[in-house]
């Protein structure tokens, strides 16, 4: 049962260690396929052991909840879907709970496991796509990005699913379901949305004097609560950070202050990232950063990022979304969560996004899959059992009102991811193929230099636009 | 037992072994042989011609191959300012990695050779780092170059509170100047005791009455240092300045872990093996990938031909001489 779970540092050493041996010897300078050929008898040869993991690790769950008999009783006429996922050994404990329990209501239907970590998942499914096998690709993943994804053809168009069987896409988060989607039409559905919030830690605040935040706040008082909040030593030494943040959030200011990074982040022409709106944005970020207030981002990461600096006191306020609440409580953290604060004259905002449950182009099953797929985005499916054990905040509206903001674990101010959501918008990333190349390669490291205090943003930012344009014209951008 | 066994099967295990050598009858040979040749051809023959084949190709892993000429190197080299940066990224490393390794060694290795005390200690101490996981010793390092709260920054500040000084740590991982040193050290760290016990393997070779004969000419340390040991040692040192240099232009996990994957900040710490596993696992461009893998083999097998052409003007082999 654990043989799959690699711990995420062993999985990147595998993998280093295949390209360096692919490389290795003088004889053999072949990076790409060298690695890709043994990575694709792994992925042939493990799909099964993961396969047999699973009834493995199905009767404990079953028995416990006594519905073995009925499952077993049913089994002649049962269909067996594949179910992919990423994710560390609890979750993956998490989303074998929420299949037991489907299988208990759909006897119909059996779910098998796919689980991969994080590092393998993506070549693997890759692999396994290529190979074309539709007996060992899963029937319904978990995936991210899904527009990438659906402009090669290997998923299933959902939308006339959700006509045949009136599924309620209405409950989404405003604009969340556009980046499942792509060509106008619906590939994915997203577990979770992403909303960022600030945790910050009231022993700091009580010990500094300072009053806690309101979600009415501005950036304005942000910055002033910063330097009560931030301790720097006479030499410059920082002994408490006011806020750490990944460098990856600054979309979210830029938007706040009603800038973009690009014209269209569906079919885009040009780069805006250095118009006036959406400079401020990022100088307001790194003004942060030079102020000596926020953590700079490779500073962050070399910590340990920014669960282990609010828990060790580094810093005194986060930025980001629901996923730190489990292990703050379990930590026993004395913290609240408070809306992003926003400029005078700007707007709330937050990027509409989560890793989505989509289906294979190449399923052999696909009512079956759709019956699955639609029963876990339910709101009284998968969704309100994921909320429940405090993994998500879910994509569902119905779903936060009802189960979420009824939790009473800390977090008190549960109304600030809904206030966040609320605010949903495209605009954080690109909903066409070549913007994860795009946003890494050009625009992040760009940045990088503004979060290293090495160049201004209106250097930096006009440097990435020459850049973004010659790499859309040279893609082919805007298509159509 | 075994002996009585033995004793009358020897003939005929001689008279077999004599005619496996008679011509015409070699095909056996290559019977044995075919395993590993199997595993030669499939592992790394076709694989390497593969990747050759897809260098001239477009392929994403989910839609088919698209032939596209010479076109990923062009891209490469045209239009790939990160690529241009990788490639004199791993020249610095290059430069920087190999001496010190060198240097370090040596010097290590002619101190663990004068037959002090505790021998055996020093160079478990020293050779420790070469066993250990390089991840492991990656996220050590990393926290060790925080600004604020590492260990190494912290002696910065002491060193700024005692004397006054205006004196504080760069901020390693975070500049673009420091990354790289910050790499470069952790590397050297890692893999200093490597070429040391090959030194001391190299030293121990070098026969006493050199220095003897040395000593009654009156030469002194430094005297015998450079014009016996250095000269003796002197195809160990081309040993490792080929492995290492091979080594050095194929750095990878060293800034892998240390920049979390990234390479930064801005592609400052990434390497060429960092730029081709992002091209062909991040972006899914094997092509491009492949196109990069091969400039590096080139680049590499110009290198080791240059450096085996120049070794004929300082490496000196006993026998040769002799």
């Amino acid at each position: 049962m654990h043989k799959l779970r690699f711990p995420s540092l062993a999985a990147l050493l595998v993998s280093a260690l295949l390209v360096l041996a692919a490389c290795g010897s003088s004889t053999t300078p072949a990076g790409g396929a060298a690695t890709s050929a043994p990575a694709a008898g792994e992925a042939a040869t493990s799909a099964p052991a993961a396969a047999t993991s699973a009834p493995a690790s199905a009767p404990p769950t079953a028995a416990a909840s006594g519905e073995q008999p009925t499952a077993a009783a049913s089994s002649g006429a049962q269909t067996t879907i594949t179910w992919g996922f990423w994710g560390s050994p609890e979750e993956k404990a998490s989303h074998e709970k929420v299949a037991a329990e489907f299988m208990k209501t759909h006897p119909n239907i059996k779910v098998e496991v796919w689980h991969q970590p994080w590092d393998d998942y993506f070549t693997k499914l890759k692999t396994l796509w290529a190979s074309g096998d539709s007996t060992q690709i899963p029937d319904v993943l978990f995936l991210w990005p899904t527009p990438s994804y659906a402009a090669t053809g290997v998923l299933e168009d959902l939308t006339p699913y959700i006509q045949k069987s009136n599924y309620n896409t209405k409950d989404y988060w405003p604009a969340l379901l556009e980046s499942a989607s792509y060509d106008g039409k619906i590939y994915g559905f997203p577990r979770d949305i992403e909303t960022n919030v600030i945790y910050y830690n009231k022993a700091i605040f009580d010990e500094a004097g300072v009053p806690y935040p309101t979600d009415d706040w501005t950036w304005d008082d942000f910055m002033a609560d910063a330097q009560k909040l931030a301790k720097i030593e006479g030499n410059g030494r920082v002994t408490r950070y006011a806020l750490a943040a990944e460098g990856g959030k600054w979309s979210k200011f830029v938007m706040q202050n009603g800038g973009s990074i690009l014209d269209d982040m569906r079919n885009p022409s040009k780069c805006t990232l250095s118009d006036a709106k959406a400079l401020a944005g990022i100088t307001f970020f790194s003004d942060l950063m030079n102020k000596n207030l926020a953590m700079r981002d490779a500073a962050l990461g070399q910590a340990g990022g920014d669960a282990a600096v609010f828990q060790a006191g580094q810093a005194a306020m986060i930025l980001q979304n629901s996923s730190r609440v489990s292990a703050f409580n379990a930590a026993n953290l004395k913290y609240d969560v408070v809306a992003a604060p926003i400029p005078k004259g700007g707007q709330r905002a937050n990027g509409a996004g989560g890793a989505a449950w989509v289906m294979s182009a190449k399923s052999d099953n696909k009512d079956a899959a759709w019956e699955f797929l639609s029963w876990l985005q339910s709101s009284d499916g998968g969704e309100k059992l994921y909320t429940q054990s405090g993994e998500i905040f879910p994509a569902l509206q119905t779903v936060a009102k009802d189960v979420f903001l009824k939790q009473t674990t800390p977090p008190a101010n549960k109304q600030a991811f809904l206030i966040e959501g609320e605010a949903s918008k495209v605009g954080a990333f690109g909903y066409f193929p070549d913007w994860d190349e795009l946003s890494g390669s050009i625009i992040e490291p760009g940045l990088q230099k503004v979060w290293s205090g090495e160049q201004s943003p209106a250097d930096a930012a006009t440097a990435i636009c020459g850049q973004v344009d010659t790499f859309l014209k040279d893609k082919g951008y805007p298509k159509k | 037992m075994a002996t009585q066994a033995e004793q009358p099967s020897l003939p005929t295990v001689a008279k077999r072994s004599r005619g496996g050598w008679r011509p015409g009858r070699q095909n056996e040979a290559y019977l044995f042989l075919l395993p590993s040749l199997l595993g030669f051809l499939l592992f790394i023959v076709i694989p390497v011609l593969g990747s050759l084949a897809l260098s001239l190709m477009r392929w994403n892993l989910l839609t088919p191959p698209q032939f596209i000429g010479l076109n990923n190197y062009i891209e490469i080299f045209t239009r790939d300012p990160l690529f241009i940066q990788a490639f004199g990224n791993t020249l610095f490393y290059a430069v920087t990695i190999v001496p010190l390794q060198l240097v370090a060694g040596l010097t290590v290795a002619l101190a663990l050779n004068q037959g002090i005390r505790g021998v055996k200690f020093y160079r478990l101490i020293y050779f420790m780092p070469v066993v250990s996981s390089v991840v492991a010793a990656a996220l050590i390092f990393q926290w060790m170059f925080n600004r604020d709260f590492g260990i190494v920054s912290a002696v910065f500040w002491w060193l700024g509170d005692v004397t006054g000084l205006p004196i504080a740590p760069p901020d390693w991982l975070n500049s673009s100047a420091w990354a790289k040193p910050a790499v470069v050290l952790l590397t050297v760290w890692k893999n200093m005791g490597f070429t040391m016990v090959i030194y001391l393997a190299g030293l121990q070779s070098v026969p006493e009455e050199l220095y003897d004969a040395a000593k009654v000419d009156g030469a002194s340390p430094w005297q015998q240092l450079l014009n016996i040991t250095l000269p003796m040692v002197s195809p160990t040192t081309f040993f490792l300045l080929i492995i290492q240099m091979i080594g050095a232009f194929q750095l990878f996990s060293e800034p892998f872990v240390m920049t979390r994957g990234t390479g930064g900040p801005a592609g400052a710490t990434m390497s060429i093996v960092m730029y081709i596993y992002q091209a062909a696992f991040k972006y899914s461009q094997m092509g491009k990938a492949s196109a990069s893998a091969w400039v590096l083999f080139a680049f590499i097998f110009a290198c080791t031909l240059v450096q085996n052409w120049l070794q004929r003007r300082w490496v000196h082999y006993e026998t040769g001489e002799g």
